[in-house]
């Protein structure tokens, strides 16, 4: 027995292949959009994962440092890490702000990095060129997203930094590239605003004569330089020593410092749960309508083909065409129909996803996933020209 | 060649009725047909005759309401009992030639017609060897691996003759099969009918009203109202 | 017949079919997570390494004069600008001596009328003296009473202690003549030594109360950069190592100076080291105090040791070290570093040796099950 579905296709196979392209392009849409979503998630683990951290520490009763504003004073680092079970602990600050680079000006997430040496919690873990920071200021590590390359000039508030180092998907949970600096030069970014408000506020504080009293000399610029310091940090990372778990470490630092400590799941949760998780509710319904028009297409597709087989469908069932054969020819063309789409929908959505702005992330699970349920969606799509074809009455090949 | 003719066909007191009660329509009314193996019969008619619904009949599309058919040996309708399995009666015992050739496009002549043997169940091989030698004797091997659109009409309309042949049915239904063609080709076509209607001691039924061949027939079946006549045709040969 | 018609149409259908396979299986084998990671390696070097420290610095003026008066008064007038050049004992302004120009002349007055009352007290004593004298003649002569003499001679007496009070309160008087005229001295400010002024904090009219500033001066030739360099980044930072400072307004043109010291108390609220730099020789225009400087302070070359790139360090399983590759197979080795150098050069202590081969960079995180290939340049970063 010859394939009936083979043969048709062979010889519509422009057709056919022209179909399986449209579809495979709406495919690729679909395929694209998932890999947005574990985008998504991804720039969220990495974030967490470019942290170093076992445990973060945050102002209490706060989802700081990544989906709320924390505030921390810079010296409390050292009384966690005298606490039990702490291998280290560093100062961290995040802001995102806008960078600027010649002309232009980059959104990014400026990471203060505790002065040490690469390996310490909140240090970018790994580079792509380059070397990491070495001097104390004015030296900054870059993300590729953010399009900067080693050797530029970016000014950050008052002062320039050089990038001396390159990193690949350092990210914010927003996408936003991060761009590493030292610590001490983070909090003056975070903190110190513009020379006119600066300014303003020297005015006022001159103005006031609880500061200024001429029998005290020096109180002035005493009070002035505290107005112009910051000796605040959004977060306290903390790696635990081998042996103890995190959860172990993370209860006396609760209790005894009175601060809100969250491990790794709990930061996923937070992160992921409520950062991520409107973007997530969109892109499950773009899914859904997307599969809901796939199928609308290849039911569509698939019926043309039938119709227009019309009357050879008649004539097959009248020279003896058993109805099952005539069926299974309408069901693998449009198997081979969802294959080819499938085909060019992964291919296409592969090449698409570096140009795409946010970050895709394609795992082969969601291309195995997309293709058995592109085929469940041919099976079912194709049910409506299946019933059209069986249908059809033999009696109208003869006139 | 050993046909499998039988019989050939045989109807009798044949019935048809449309539709029940005050709007029901009898379209054929106690017909009785016979044709044998190796016999070519015309069935003449003008349209709303009940012509369409006798060779529906005849070609196991439709059940009748009453009578009784005969294809070959084997009894398939009798008042209201049938075959089971309508299909296979039609793949394996009767053939079909129509006014049009209606070949599947996107199979070559020679799967044309080899694939209703391998319907059947015939190895490829075989049925493709039946195919081409029934081509053969229809005189259009050479278009063997031609797909259907390349072929002329004349062609085409050989090539629906031998599928209607290839599987050695004991009878043939032909719906105007002369109609789209000039009087030499039509000639032609007859001719073959009757060589292959010898050959395969098929019983071949040609409804028709192509002035040209309704010479050749020696059996002529007239329908008019849901009833037949017989009659003596002339039998003219063909040169 | 049938060869050419069909072959024809196979090869079309070849055409599109076999390019779509190859690029499906190449989509599926390189892209996604069974891609390999991309990875540039380098040699452990055996190097030796010159360490420099960072610090960002304030210049400063070493010493730095703020002259004022010594009593509340009003500022009466100012005679140098901010800029000046000032020799020592310049005269830079004057306090207003509001009544001391007075009590001066009235001091002055006072010691006439005392000399007067001198000249009198003495002409006093001479004719005591005489008197005396003569009565005392007289008395041997028996010309007079013994109680004549007697009075006589407690006149000359008198006139005698009279002479030394009226002297005495010339002397007083005088004495407190100086004591108004230092005061008055006090009321004009002059410059201790030569120098710059920087500040002039009030102008004139101005009331002032005592110890407040009204002309600040430094002297342009101590100018020095006080520096701080984070504690953790300060080993090694000791008297009399070389040094560079950028001038954040002369960033092209790095200046020589030297570690004067390193100051004994540490900053202990930002964690961070204080030392004076002087420079070698100073600028021709002087830099404005308060200007931040960049200062890289050099330490002497280390002895040759394994070196690695600092973007080689990794921590695993929080331990810090390099990935090696042996025989073209991952394995993560810990290490312990010695120093390292400003262009991220680090020296290696324990765990490597020269020769072996380190990842630098890589696309991903790697493990020790991870596939790699080995590239000269990561894909994505521009040369």
């Amino acid at each position: 027995m010859i394939s009936l579905a083979g043969r048709d296709i062979l010889h519509a196979w422009g057709k056919f292949i022209f179909t399986g392209v449209g579809l495979g392009l709406l495919i690729g849409v679909t395929l694209t959009m998932a890999g947005v979503y574990r985008g998504m998630v991804d720039d969220g683990k990495v974030l967490l994962d470019a942290s170093g951290a076992d445990l973060w520490v945050v102002q209490k009763d706060t989802l700081g440092p990544y989906a709320e504003s924390s505030s921390l004073p810079d010296d409390l680092w050292r009384g966690i890490r005298g606490m039990p079970g702490v291998a280290q602990a560093a100062n961290v600050t995040y802001l995102t702000m806008q960078v600027g680079q010649g002309q232009r000006d980059v959104r990014a997430m400026v990471v203060g990095i505790t002065a040490g040496g690469p390996g310490d919690p909140g240090w970018p873990p790994q580079l792509v060129a380059g070397r990491q920071i070495t001097r104390g200021h004015y030296e900054a590590v870059a993300d590729l997203a953010s399009g900067f390359r080693l050797g530029d000039e970016l000014k950050i508030r008052r002062n320039h930094y050089r990038v001396v180092g390159l990193t690949r998907r350092m990210v914010s949970s927003g996408g936003d590239p991060m761009v590493f600096i030292p610590l001490k030069d983070a909090q003056e970014a975070q903190f110190l605003k513009d020379n006119d408000a600066i300014l303003m506020q020297r005015r006022r504080t001159e103005a006031n004569p609880a500061f200024n009293r001429p029998g005290v000399p020096g109180l002035l610029e005493a009070v002035i330089a505290t107005q112009t310091s910051n000796s605040s940090v959004n977060a306290v990372l903390v790696r635990a020593q081998p042996g103890f778990a995190p959860a172990q470490v993370a209860e006396p630092i609760r209790r005894w410092k009175r601060l809100t400590v969250y491990d790794r799941p709990q930061m996923e949760g937070i992160v992921l749960g409520k950062l991520i998780a409107t973007s997530a509710k969109q892109i499950g319904m773009f899914l859904v309508i997307l599969a809901l028009v796939s199928a609308a297409i290849v039911a569509f597709i698939i019926y043309t083909l039938t119709m227009d087989k019309i009357r050879e469908i008649a004539v097959l069932k009248l020279i003896g065409t058993r109805n099952r054969t005539i069926a299974g020819m309408i069901l693998q063309q449009a198997l081979v129909l969802g294959l080819i789409g499938f085909v060019v929908g992964k291919i296409s959505a592969t090449f698409a996803a570096p140009i795409f702005p946010k970050y895709v992330l394609l795992v082969p699970e969601d291309s195995i996933a997309g293709f058995f349920a592109l085929m469940a969606i041919c099976v079912l799509a194709s049910g409506v020209a299946i019933r059209m074809a069986l249908k059809v009455d033999p009696a109208e090949a003869i006139g | 060649m050993i046909g499998m003719g039988g019989q050939g066909i045989r109807i009798e007191g044949l019935s048809k009725r449309y539709g029940s009660g005050d709007t029901a329509v009898l379209a054929l009314k106690d017909v009785n047909m016979q044709v044998a193996p190796g016999e070519v019969v015309g069935l003449i008619g003008p349209s709303g005759s009940g012509k369409s619904t006798l060779l529906k009949c005849l070609g196991a599309v439709i059940d009748p309401t009453a009578g009784r058919m005969t294809l070959g040996d084997e009894l398939i309708y009798d008042n209201g009992w049938k075959v089971r399995d309508l299909r296979a009666l039609r793949r394996d015992k009767i053939g079909f030639v129509f006014q049009a050739p209606y070949l599947i496009p996107f199979l070559d002549v020679t799967d044309n017609v080899a694939l209703l043997p391998m319907l059947a169940g015939v190895p490829n091989d075989e049925a493709r060897k039946r195919a081409l030698d029934l081509l053969t004797a229809l005189d259009v091997q050479h278009r063997a691996q031609a797909m259907p659109a390349q072929l002329s009409g004349g062609e085409q309309q050989r090539v629906a003759i031998a599928r209607g042949l290839v599987n050695r049915p004991p009878v043939i239904l032909a719906d105007e099969p002369t109609a789209p063609l000039d009087s030499q080709r039509a000639m032609a076509v007859v001719r073959i009918l009757g060589d292959m209607a010898r050959k395969y001691e098929t019983a071949i039924i040609v409804v028709t009203h192509d002035e040209k061949i309704i010479p050749t027939f020696k059996r002529i079946y007239h329908i008019r109202d849901g009833v037949t006549h017989e009659e003596v045709g002339e039998g003219r040969a063909l040169d | 017949m049938k060869a050419p018609r069909l072959q024809r149409r196979t090869l079309t259908l070849l055409a599109v079919t076999v390019p779509l396979a190859v690029l499906f299986a190449y989509v599926a084998l390189r892209s996604g997570p069974l891609a390999p990671v991309a990875v540039t390696v380098a040699q452990v070097e055996s190097r030796s390494i010159a360490p420099a420290l960072a610090g960002i610095g304030t210049v400063q003026a070493r010493h730095t004069y703020r002259i004022g008066p010594t009593g509340a008064g009003r500022v009466r007038r100012i005679d140098v600008q901010v800029g000046d050049s000032v020799a020592a004992g310049q005269l830079l302004g004057e306090m207003d001596p509001v009544d001391l120009d007075e009590r001066l002349r009235a001091q002055q007055a006072a010691i006439a009328s005392a000399d007067a009352a001198l000249r009198q007290a003495e002409a006093k004593q001479a004719f005591a003296r005489t008197q005396a004298a003569r009565y005392e003649q007289l008395l041997a002569a028996r010309g007079t009473s013994e109680e004549q003499a007697a009075t006589r001679r407690q006149e000359l007496a008198l006139a005698d202690a009279a002479l030394a009070a009226a002297r005495a309160d010339g002397v007083r008087l005088r004495a407190e003549l100086q004591a108004v005229r230092a005061q008055r001295g006090n009321l004009v400010l002059v410059a201790p030594v030569a120098g710059l002024v920087v500040a002039r904090d009030v102008d004139p009219g101005t009331t002032v109360v005592a110890g407040q500033a009204v002309v600040e001066l430094i002297d342009p030739a101590s100018l020095w950069v006080d520096t701080r360099f984070d504690q953790i980044a300060a080993e090694g930072l000791a008297a009399g190592l070389p040094a560079r400072v950028v001038l954040r307004s002369r960033r092209g043109q790095p200046l020589d100076a030297r570690v004067l010291r390193v100051e004994p108390r540490a900053d202990v609220v930002t964690e961070e080291t204080l030392a004076k730099l002087r420079f070698d020789a100073l600028p021709v225009t002087l830099p404005p105090v308060g200007e931040l400087a960049e200062v890289t302070v050099q330490l002497p070359a280390l002895a040759a040791a394994p070196t690695i790139p600092n973007a080689a360090l990794r921590t695993v399983g929080g331990k810090l070290g390099v990935w090696k590759m042996t025989d073209g197979k991952l394995g993560f080795e810990a290490v312990t570093l010695g120093r390292g150098d400003r262009d991220g050069w680090v020296q290696v202590a324990k765990g490597l040796t020269a020769g072996e081969q380190v990842v630098v960079y890589s696309e991903k995180t790697l493990s020790a099950r991870s596939r790699i290939h080995v590239v000269d340049r990561i894909p994505g970063v521009s040369p």
